[in-house]
């Protein structure tokens, strides 16, 4: 009686919201032609919903897709910068409102953030057979796009990029960059407060962690394909632990505090108060070091053991997206050659592309092989060298809480 | 018309009635969240809730914040308008009090951070200057264990909130008691306690409030200025409700509605005492 109140009093308050019939609009929608949808999208506006903290990333969006899409389809997209838990959690909340109309039409994200709005049938789907760049231009059948973190993507996700773990280092201060676990952890010893790294409730933080659980697990490949469970990651991470603990006296502050974002790791970067920072994409530090944040000696590394991890990441219509028809004009266009190529490009993103290069003509191919990714950028043998896949994503929010309990709170 | 006029005071509580609608539905929503499981309702979170030693640590973290920084506050605010009331109604000395009143929270919590950080301007000054031989010499005073950051940023934002509370009760005291009491023989203990401490308290029990509830929930400054264990209740509140883990969010709304509560009452509690005193001084008291 009481569940009943509640949901009553919730319909009778979001009653205003619900105009449109959001079953009738899909069934319509699978049955479209590609130019159908593309002249369905005209003139209609597409907010896109993306992690905002990297300047190049924004501005590959703000200045480069942005006017492009709107001189191509006449859509108009917004971005809106958002933490990616948070945007599911809207979408979430939206759902459990039973707001039908929504207000997110694409949503960029993989890993543990997927596994929950798929689990929880967030997501409008499945896209990709609806997107001509996609079948065009793309390995259809690689198990990169098929499993994100472990889930099984089954359409419902467009590989929108691919990139890697990388370290940075001011070479100004130091000569040789640690090349496995022990030669960090002695560095971090000869040089008390200049690492640390973000929390672990911080997506990058946490790609970090990972990095260790790989190095001081029993193998890397036991952990790949165990399944995940409590029991299973507390044996296999009890090394991490110990690791984790004995560099802490040695971080910055003493390992007393973690920065709270890949932000605030950066500015202590580029304020030298630390001499290392990190991050999940290998050429993100072109745009800062031009834009003159991060300083002109700004070098990369990758940890030889346990390696760099690499993943795919993805973008996604929301289930209630009041515009799914200039959502998926605005996916297929950021899959295309020309899109990714801009992508790639050092003065914005510079970003990897997930495009299968045997499947372009030949001047997109000669665009991609000409361009020079930077300085700052490893070279393409060095990161495959060292690249190994992502883990279940069921470990992202284990190790957010046992980090908690294992690592800061004694 | 005449309905109009009789029924004036209702009308133009609507919107405020309104607005408190809509509160009082999120709470009550929110308080459905705290108790709601996939398996139906129950009170199991509230239970957990108090088994988990992150959320121990975080209350004492925050009770001792909230106090140190609400006891200095009112302390160092009343003793400014008790000693300085009249320079502070002052055009000058108003416009001292109102700069840092300007900007919100955030913003001082993030000019605190750019001023007393370890590379903040002030230990770069000290540095350039030769005092100091590095700038990690500089004491940690921004994201520390003790909240000295969370403190400072809370307590120039809130002494000018007391002064300007204080100042109108103590520009209203009812000064020719003073000479009554001087008549009657009595000093500056009789005149304090007399006149001067019942006219304030109602405005101090007040301001205690507004700033206990205040600063125990506040989430942007502990946010930036705190440090990653213990948090504050707020900020842990915030982690658990846009962390990866489901059941979690029912622990961020089964503590926020705890706080609510506990601070509602609390509330309610001295409003009620107030109002009895308010109305014996009213009784007791002759025009002035």
């Amino acid at each position: 009686m009481k569940k009943r109140m509640f949901a009553m009093a919730g319909v009778v308050f979001l009653a205003g919201c619900n105009m449109t019939n959001g079953d009738q609009q899909e069934q319509e929608l699978s049955d479209l032609t590609w130019d159908e949808i593309t002249a369905e999208a005209e003139g209609d506006t597409v907010r896109l919903y993306m992690w905002g903290g990297d300047e190049g990333i924004n501005r590959y969006i703000d200045d480069y897709a942005i006017p492009a899409l709107k001189e191509a389809y006449d859509v108009t997209l917004e971005r809106i910068p958002l933490d990616t838990n948070e945007i599911i959690q809207k979408l979430e909340t939206e759902k459990r409102a039973g707001q039908d109309d929504g207000t997110i039409d694409i949503i960029w994200m993989n890993g543990e953030n997927f596994k929950r709005a798929k689990e929880n049938e967030l997501l409008y789907g499945p896209i990709t057979d609806q997107l001509p760049a996609f079948e065009e231009f793309y390995d259809t059948e690689s198990l990169d796009f098929a499993y994100d973190f472990g889930t099984e993507t089954e359409g419902y996700e467009a590989p929108w990029g691919k990139v890697q773990f990388v370290f940075h280092y001011d070479s100004s201060k130091i000569d040789e960059p640690p090349s496995n676990l022990e030669e960090l952890s002695a560095w971090i010893q000869e040089n008390p407060g200049r690492f640390t790294y973000p929390a672990a409730d911080d997506f990058t933080g946490n790609a970090f962690l990972r990095h260790i659980l790989y190095g001081t697990a029993s193998s890397v490949d036991t952990l790949l394909e165990e399944p995940f469970s409590e029991e299973f990651a507390a044996g296999e991470s009890a090394g991490m632990w110990v690791y984790l603990n004995e560099i802490e006296s040695n971080l910055w502050r003493g390992g007393e505090t973690y920065p709270g974002t890949l932000e605030e790791l950066d500015r202590l970067y580029s304020q030298g108060e630390v001499w290392m920072t990190m991050g999940y994409n290998e050429a993100r530090a072109e745009s800062l070091v031009a834009d003159g944040i991060f300083p002109d000696t700004t070098k990369a590394f990758v940890l030889e053991d346990p390696g760099s991890i690499g993943n795919t990441h993805f973008l996604s219509i929301p289930y209630n997206s009041p515009s799914k028809e200039a959502a998926l004009t605005a996916i297929n266009f950021f899959l295309t050659p020309e899109a990714q190529l801009a992508k790639l490009d050092p003065q914005y993103w510079g970003e990897n592309t997930p495009i299968d290069p045997s499947k372009l003509d030949g001047d997109n191919l000669a665009g991609f092989e000409e361009l020079d990714r930077g300085a700052t950028v490893l070279s393409q043998e060095a990161l495959l060298e060292s690249f190994v896949p992502e883990v279940d994503a069921a470990y992202v929010p284990w190790i957010e809480d046992e980090w908690i309990n294992e690592v800061v709170s004694d | 018309m005449k309905w109009y006029q009789t029924s004036k005071p209702a009308v133009l509580l609507i919107p405020a009635l309104l607005f408190l609608l809509l509160i009082v539905y999120s709470l009550v929503m929110a308080f459905a969240e705290s108790i709601r499981s996939p398996e139906g309702w129950t009170w199991a979170y509230y239970g957990e809730l108090f088994m988990q030693r992150r959320l121990i640590e975080s209350l004492g973290y925050s009770l001792s914040i909230t106090f140190v920084s609400v006891f200095l506050s009112v302390l160092i605010g009343w003793a400014v308008v008790r000693w300085f009331y009249s320079f502070i109604d002052e055009p000058g000395g108003k416009w001292l009090v109102w700069i840092p009143m300007l900007f919100p929270h955030f913003v001082w919590g993030y000019f605190v951070l750019l001023l007393l950080g370890q590379s903040g301007l002030i230990s770069s000054f000290f540095y350039q200057a030769g005092w100091l031989s590095s700038r990690e010499a500089f004491p940690v005073l921004t994201q520390d264990a003790y909240g000295v950051g969370i403190i400072i940023t809370y307590l120039w934002k809130e002494i000018p909130f007391v002064i300007l509370m204080l100042l109108p009760a103590y520009l209203q005291l009812p000064k020719q008691y003073g000479e009554v009491i001087a008549v009657l023989g009595g000093g500056r203990k009789e005149w304090f306690k007399t006149v001067e401490w019942p006219w304030v308290q109602p405005v101090i029990v007040e301001i205690t409030l507004i700033l206990t509830a205040f600063i125990f929930t506040a989430y942007e400054v502990p946010a930036l200025l705190g440090i990653s264990y213990p948090q504050m209740t707020a900020v842990l509140a915030y982690d658990w409700f846009y962390g990866a883990a489901w059941e979690e969010r029912s622990y961020a709304f089964g503590l926020l509605c705890l706080i609510a509560f506990i601070l509602g009452a609390i509330a309610l509690l001295s409003f009620a005492l107030m109002n009895r005193r308010r109305w014996l001084l009213s009784k007791s008291s002759h025009q002035y």
